[in-house]
């Protein structure tokens, strides 16, 4: 299979020593209005077996196949094919691993598309190789504004949230409702380091003061240190902002409680965290705290039911990855049925700019300039475990945060399209 | 004169060296490109760490911090002068021994266990350098975005960037083959098999260590180097001591001490890393620790060494056969004052 | 002031962990020859034996500081019989590679049984609140575990320099080739000296529970700064094991609060320092020092 042609084309390359393109591989064919190979593919790629595997993970794979089989069962005949098929690969959040794979699933497998990549070097990774190969890719599980920053690509898709998106829900809301006065921690690495940039943004542009923000090794489990200056500090700090995320949170919260903070009137803020954490500290060391998702499951009817569909498959309640995951792989396909082919440039252009609302994006657009998702955000609350109805069932709505104010505006995301 | 050594090898030499060349000369037409160069890279790498192993005896479980460093200068040389990429792998090569000249120097102070305690520690103080930095490094984020300049050839297809590594790899198998089989070769064997001795015959120990763990870590820079352009970008997993673990697993597995082990290590190892990836097992640290348990228990010279002993006829004077010496590791504790434990 | 002195107290609780894993770790060394990389996952595995027997059969803190210390030693005492043993005799290495590998299969074996969330676990309920220390307060909990980590250390040594078995121990841990020499039968404390060391890995797992995240790659990176922690006290010296563990911890928790960047290093640029100056470890003696 056309491994002659690439060994003629390698030679002539050689030979000529210019700069011929190696028109060997599979590429975007010209056949518009049609669905290459008579098969529409959507590749999978996250971690199925590290850190982010229960709020990614299977899962997300399965959100994706729920959208599949809803699509079909929309559109019935009319469906541009049924003959979609969902691949997944295990990237153990390796940024070599998914970049293989993605490479893998554009040029060998057909992918079209590819959904979820947790962790931010695995995204940027594959958003690299869907610019190369012309294919798309949506980034839903990793948080760097980077994919929408300076290595935006007119290929990537950045679908559900962003550290931007998350600071800007809590940092502001939590100022503006009287807590003018913060201490932040966060791990001393890239999402940490952006996550404090863009809280002690968010604080000061809402009037308040980070009296300081410490770095904390990563990964950690002492922060005793930072527990017993957090009540000394000058002015006293009427929140305590924590970025880290996973055990390290985990940490945080056991020790905030260990020293009694709340009980000093230092309020906890948390920077990023998912249903499966809460679920890992307890709701009663959590209760009361406050932070931003991109969505939750019972926050209404119409996502609870998409949430009881999504149990009744797979046992588990939903995170908010789960739900973009299935939003996501809904537009594209719609997107593709509307475009009529499966050529990436032409489901783009169906794509870019695109206003919607579904049971995850609500007021949502993918903005043209700079490909990131904008849409409601919520900041929300812990519950007591008092007011728990069931499991899971662990925060409630404080305030919705508008989609033109939650995420950062695209003339600032320094992303240039090429 | 490299013609006439492996003439001296024997026929079974020349065999293997000319299978060996046809099996890299092919690979890609077999296994899908970018995989293909994964394994090439790593091959160098498990030999590189193989000259300290195998032939030094000391186990290095640090070296992600040379295949790692070079990794980054290797990408940040590239991103910046635009440079043809063998250019920069030499530069990230350069950098990973300079690194490995202050870290072996304390290193080497220390020998048997130590010495992997010790150079895995160093790793992780690299690790939380790269961490760090992140303006130099990208941090979590990556080094994104590293080119294959080569001569303004279009090497965006794995397949032709598989062939354009692959004589830097072979070279650099090359300068590996030629270290073993030296005076200097054999001096850092003789020091493994017995330092007093050595170092009573004038031997300086320690600076010869040195030398072959400098060496060592610019093959492994350019291993590294090549797989951060291969990938297009350069990560904390290269610098992880997960990655160091992966290339003691590579060479153990396929036999300390015989260069040709390491190769064939490499190639499994990547390869099942790969069908793990998609499988739908999600068991890779029960999967690499059986192959660890296993090899250690139950086939300690690794699959070459066993091959090797299982078919081994001994020829006499040969150049080749004694590529497969007892591991370091197969004399009882106490016959070597400086492997047994220093309390 | 009060907040050096309380990050010194801070670094002394984050110490307990490192001198009682430290001192696991350097008396097998010592024994055995072996350098246990298994020795983060016993310490994961403990924290997971406390979480899984107070949720299966309702056992509290105080019965698991007791119990998941003996199973976990009974388990290193059967690794040992069945594994570990066929390697001794040859080059370290090998046990060093078989450790590892095992630390790796029961990482893996507990993340695919209890998923990577961390566990939740409570702390006891008499250790709830705060302590008066006079100049500051502290956690009641984590004053227990200093306290508790001290008095163990203390009572580890006092059996070591004062009985039998503890002579032949410490003799063997710290001058091995004369304890032999002298004809003493060392063989038969090896397996339970191993098993010692397991369940005080184990300890350390229980007493992190409360007070830290208990999930399966907890003991991970742990290892290696265990590591440094012993090259620093003189791998084989029980005495500088501990010492190093509580003063990486002091030093670590210093750093934390006037250099948080470099905290981490803290502990890789001094075992580099010790190396350059005194290669045997600041507790150890010259002899096999290259």
């Amino acid at each position: 299979m056309g491994r002659f042609k690439k060994v003629g084309a390698l030679v002539t390359t050689l030979a000529v020593g210019g700069t011929l393109a190696a028109c060997g591989g599979g590429g975007p064919g010209g056949d518009s209005g049609k669905i290459t190979d008579d098969k529409v593919v959507l590749g999978v790629i996250t971690d199925l077996s590290g850190v982010y595997s229960e709020l990614a993970g299977e899962n997300a794979v399965e959100a994706v196949k729920m959208a599949v089989e809803d699509f079909k069962a929309k559109h019935g005949d009319d469906a541009i094919t049924d003959n979609i098929e969902v691949i997944s690969a295990d990237h153990q959040n390796k940024p070599e691993i998914a970049n293989t794979k993605a490479r893998e699933m554009y040029d060998r497998e057909g992918a079209d598309a590819i959904f979820d990549v947790p962790t931010s070097s695995a995204a940027l990774a594959v958003a690299g190789v869907a610019e190369q190969n012309k294919k798309l890719f949506f980034d839903i599980g990793a948080g760097t504004t980077e994919l929408t920053g300076a290595q935006c690509n007119p290929y990537t898709y950045h679908y559900g949230y962003d550290t931007y998106m998350l600071a800007q829900g809590t940092g502001t809301t939590i100022t503006e409702k009287g807590s003018k006065n913060w201490y932040i921690i966060y791990p001393d690495y890239a999402f940490g380091q952006d996550m404090n940039k863009s809280f002690v943004n968010a604080v000061e542009g809402a009037g308040g003061t980070v009296v300081q923000s410490d770095a904390t090794p990563f990964p950690n489990d002492n922060f005793s240190t930072f527990m017993t200056k957090a009540p000394g500090l000058d002015p006293k700090p009427d929140v305590l902002g924590t970025m880290q995320a996973g055990g390290d949170l985990v940490n945080v919260v056991k020790q905030y409680n260990e020293f009694g903070l709340r009980e000093k009137g230092i309020d906890l803020a948390v920077g990023l965290m998912f249903e499966t954490d809460i679920a890992s500290i307890g709701v009663e060391p959590l209760a009361g705290t406050l932070f931003t998702t991109a969505w939750f499951w019972n926050m209404d009817d119409q996502s609870r039911e998409w949430a009881d569909k999504f149990k009744e498959r797979t046992g588990d309640r939903p995170t908010f990855d789960h739900a973009a995951n299935y939003s996501a792989a809904t537009q594209y396909l719609e997107a593709l049925q509307r475009a009529g082919t499966d050529d990436a440039d032409k489901v783009n252009e169906e794509l870019n700019g695109l206003e919607f609302e579904d049971f995850f994006a609500r007021d949502a657009t993918l903005r043209a300039e700079d490909h990131n998702l904008e849409h409601d955000s919520y900041l929300v609350e812990v519950k007591e475990k008092s007011e728990m109805e069931e499991d899971f069932d662990f925060t409630k709505m404080v305030e919705t945060i508008p989609a033109a104010e939650a995420f950062m505006p695209a003339e600032d995301s320094g992303c240039e399209m090429g | 004169m490299i013609i006439a050594r492996v003439l001296r090898g024997g026929v079974l030499g020349v065999v293997l060296l000319v299978v060996g060349l046809l099996v890299a000369l092919a690979l890609p037409w077999f296994i899908y490109p970018p995989v293909a160069t994964d394994i090439i890279a790593w091959a160098l790498f498990a030999v590189a760490l193989d000259l300290l192993l195998g032939y030094t005896g000391l186990l290095s479980f640090g070296h992600a911090a040379f295949w790692g460093s070079s990794a980054y200068a290797t990408g940040l040389v590239a991103i910046h002068t635009g440079l043809p990429f063998y250019l920069a792998v030499l530069a990230g090569a350069m950098v990973a021994a300079a690194l490995a000249v202050p870290i072996g120097f304390l290193s080497v102070r220390r020998t048997g266990i130590y010495f992997a305690m010790v150079t895995l520690a160093f790793a992780q103080l690299i690790f939380f350098v790269a961490n760090q930095w992140r303006s130099v490094t990208g941090g979590e984020n990556g080094l994104q975005g590293i080119p294959r300049n080569l001569f303004g050839l279009d090497l965006s297809d794995a397949f032709y960037f598989y062939y354009a590594a692959l004589p830097m790899i072979l070279l650099g198998l090359l300068v590996a083959w030629r270290i073993v089989h030296s005076p200097f070769g054999r001096v850092i064997v003789a020091i493994r098999e017995n330092p007093a001795r050595a170092r009573a015959l004038g031997y300086s120990v320690d600076r010869y260590k040195l030398l072959v763990f400098v060496l060592s870590a610019f093959l492994a820079g350019v291993a590294g180097g090549i797989y951060a352009v291969g990938h297009g970008f350069a990560s904390l997993q290269e610098v992880y001591w997960t990655t160091s673990g992966k290339v003691v697993v590579m060479t153990v597995l396929g036999g300390m001490g015989t260069l040709w082990g390491a190769l064939l290590g490499a190639g499994i190892v990547v390869q099942l890393e790969d069908y793990l990836a998609t499988a739908g097992i999600d068991a890779n640290g029960i999967v690499t620790g059986s192959i660890f348990v296993i090899t250690v228990l139950l086939f300690r010279k690794g699959i070459w060494g066993t091959v090797a002993q299982l078919t081994g006829r001994r020829r006499g004077g040969d150049e080749e056969a004694p590529d497969v010496p007892e591991p370091p590791a197969a004399r009882p504790v106490g016959a070597d004052p400086e492997t047994t434990r220093s309390a | 002031m009060d907040s050096l002195l309380q990050q010194i107290f801070t670094g002394l609780v984050s110490g307990s962990f490192y001198a009682l894993l430290a001192l696991g770790l350097s008396v097998i060394f010592g024994m055995l020859g072996v350098v246990n990389f298994a020795h983060g996952a016993f310490y994961m595995l403990g924290a997971f034996g406390a979480v899984t027997v107070l949720d299966t059969i309702g056992v509290s803190f105080w019965l698991a500081l007791v119990v998941v210390p003996l199973v976990l030693g009974v388990l290193g005492m059967v690794l040992e019989r069945t594994l570990v043993r066929r390697l001794t005799a040859l080059d370290p290495l090998y046990n060093f590679l078989l450790t590892f590998g095992l630390a790796l299969i029961l990482q893996d074996l507990v993340r695919l049984k209890y998923g990577v969330s961390s566990q939740p676990y409570a702390r006891p309920e008499e250790m709830q609140g705060t302590f008066d220390l006079g100049l500051f307060t502290y956690p009641r909990y984590q004053v227990f575990v200093l306290v508790f980590s001290v008095l163990l250390s203390v009572a580890v040594w006092l059996v070591l320099s004062r009985t039998r078995v503890g002579m032949i121990v410490r003799a063997s841990t710290e001058r091995p080739e004369l304890t032999r020499a002298l004809g003493i039968n060392v063989g038969r404390w090896i397996t339970p000296v191993f098993g010692f060391g397991v369940a005080l890995a184990g300890l350390a797992g229980v007493l992190a529970a409360p007070m830290r995240a208990v999930n399966s790659g907890m003991g991970g990176d742990l290892i290696i700064v265990i590591f440094a922690v012993v090259v620093i006290g003189g791998l084989g010296s029980v005495f500088g094991s501990v010492a190093a563990g509580y003063l990486i911890g002091m030093l670590t928790a210093v750093g934390n609060f006037y250099v948080p960047a470099l905290s981490q290093s803290l502990v890789f640029i001094l075992m580099a320092l010790v190396l350059l100056l005194r290669p045997a470890g600041l507790f150890g003696r010259e002899e096999g020092v290259s």
